[in-house]
């Protein structure tokens, strides 16, 4: 999308969160196409029983949250959907295009609290940028395991193996094992 | 020849299968001049197709031998016309991007060894071997020879590699 096309749009952050079924996706569409909305970036997944949504929508200005979220309200009611939306401002609309290389960081090992909040802390002091993350509980009640996948941008200068090499004490406190590969996406 | 400009969906061309080049002439020749120069003119580009530039014909080009994965296994530069893959092997994913869909990757699964059947510009039958990423650029640009997108291969979400299996 060029910029002075979104200038004239109104941008909003919309989430929603519900039990799982079909048609989720269905109801909540079919409001915004109502409305008259795009649906401009959308991530949207189950986790545990849930369907969880995050979407980006757009419509023409003037146009304003309070009309969003009137035409939501009435799905909320009759179908139990969590609705919450926010207008996004004019800085959050282009996504920041980091210049690093991509990388893949899995961690697993046995369950214990802290595993998502180390690694992600140590990574932000080193100034990478998680684009995408994962997290499940798997194994069994007695042995359970904790799965961290994230994609990350590295910072110029940071190659994978000091990236690995920076997650080293983690390795060992945490007796995890986490590995870090490059997946930056190859250009045909 | 300047280099020409690459076609992006939804150009019809991208979706069509390409027609088999029957002889060699002076508008083949040209055509590959076309290929190759507008793969070098592409940053990091790694090869391109006819349909890209819009010619229905099969003919490519794929030359890795600049590219950090490629470059310590490749055939230098490849210009394949009517290539057909005759064998294959192996699977391994690579997440791929296309100058025919710009701002989009997915991960994307193929063989990893195929060998593969071609005529040279010299109208010469070549039949070699290649691997690794060398292997993934041919089997994207004939792709583009028999209208595949990488999005028509794109085998899961990205998050869909970690999706819990149900287990009833």
């Amino acid at each position: 999308m060029s910029r002075n096309i979104s200038e004239n749009l109104a941008h909003f952050a919309v989430t929603i969160i519900s039990k799982d079924r079909p048609g989720i996706v269905a109801d909540t569409t079919e409001v915004l196409f109502r409305l008259g909305c795009n649906l401009e970036d959308s991530s949207c997944t189950m986790l545990g029983g849930d369907f969880a949504m995050i979407l980006i929508v757009t419509h023409e200005k003037p146009f304003t949250k309070a009309r969003l979220s009137d035409e939501f309200k009435a799905l909320q009611e009759r179908s139990g959907l969590v609705v919450h939306l926010r207008t996004l401002h004019e800085d959050e609309i282009y996504p920041v295009k980091d210049e690093g290389e991509l990388c893949l960081i899995s961690v697993y090992g046995s369950d214990q609290p802290g595993i998502v909040y180390r690694v992600t802390r140590t990574l932000a002091d080193h100034k990478v940028n998680i684009t995408d993350l994962n997290t499940r509980l798997i194994g069994t009640k007695e042995e359970p395991v904790y799965v961290l996948m994230l994609e990350a941008i590295l910072p110029p200068g940071l190659s994978i193996e000091a990236t690995s090499e920076l997650l080293e004490p983690l390795r060992r406190k945490l007796a995890a094992e986490i590995g870090v590969r490059a997946i930056t996406p190859v250009s045909l | 020849m300047p280099s020409l400009k690459i076609l992006t969906f939804p150009h019809p061309l991208l979706k069509k299968r390409s027609h088999r080049i029957e002889r060699i002439d002076a508008q083949i020749m040209g055509l590959i001049v076309d290929l190759i120069d507008t793969m070098k003119a592409g940053p990091g580009s790694v090869g391109v197709a006819a349909p890209q530039i819009g010619v229905s014909l099969s003919a490519c080009v794929v030359d890795v031998s600049g590219n950090r994965q490629g470059k310590d296994n490749n055939h230098g530069l490849l210009v394949m016309l009517n290539p057909e893959i005759m064998s294959s092997s192996g699977r391994s994913i690579m997440r791929e991007g296309c100058m025919s869909v710009p701002d989009y990757t997915g991960d994307v699964e193929r063989p990893t060894s195929i060998t593969v059947r071609y005529l040279n510009q010299s109208e010469e039958v070549m039949t070699i071997e290649a691997s690794g990423f060398e292997a993934v650029a041919i089997q994207h640009e004939i792709d583009h020879l028999e209208g595949i997108l990488f999005l028509d291969r794109i085998l899961s979400l990205k998050t869909g590699l970690f999706r819990r299996k149900s287990y009833q």
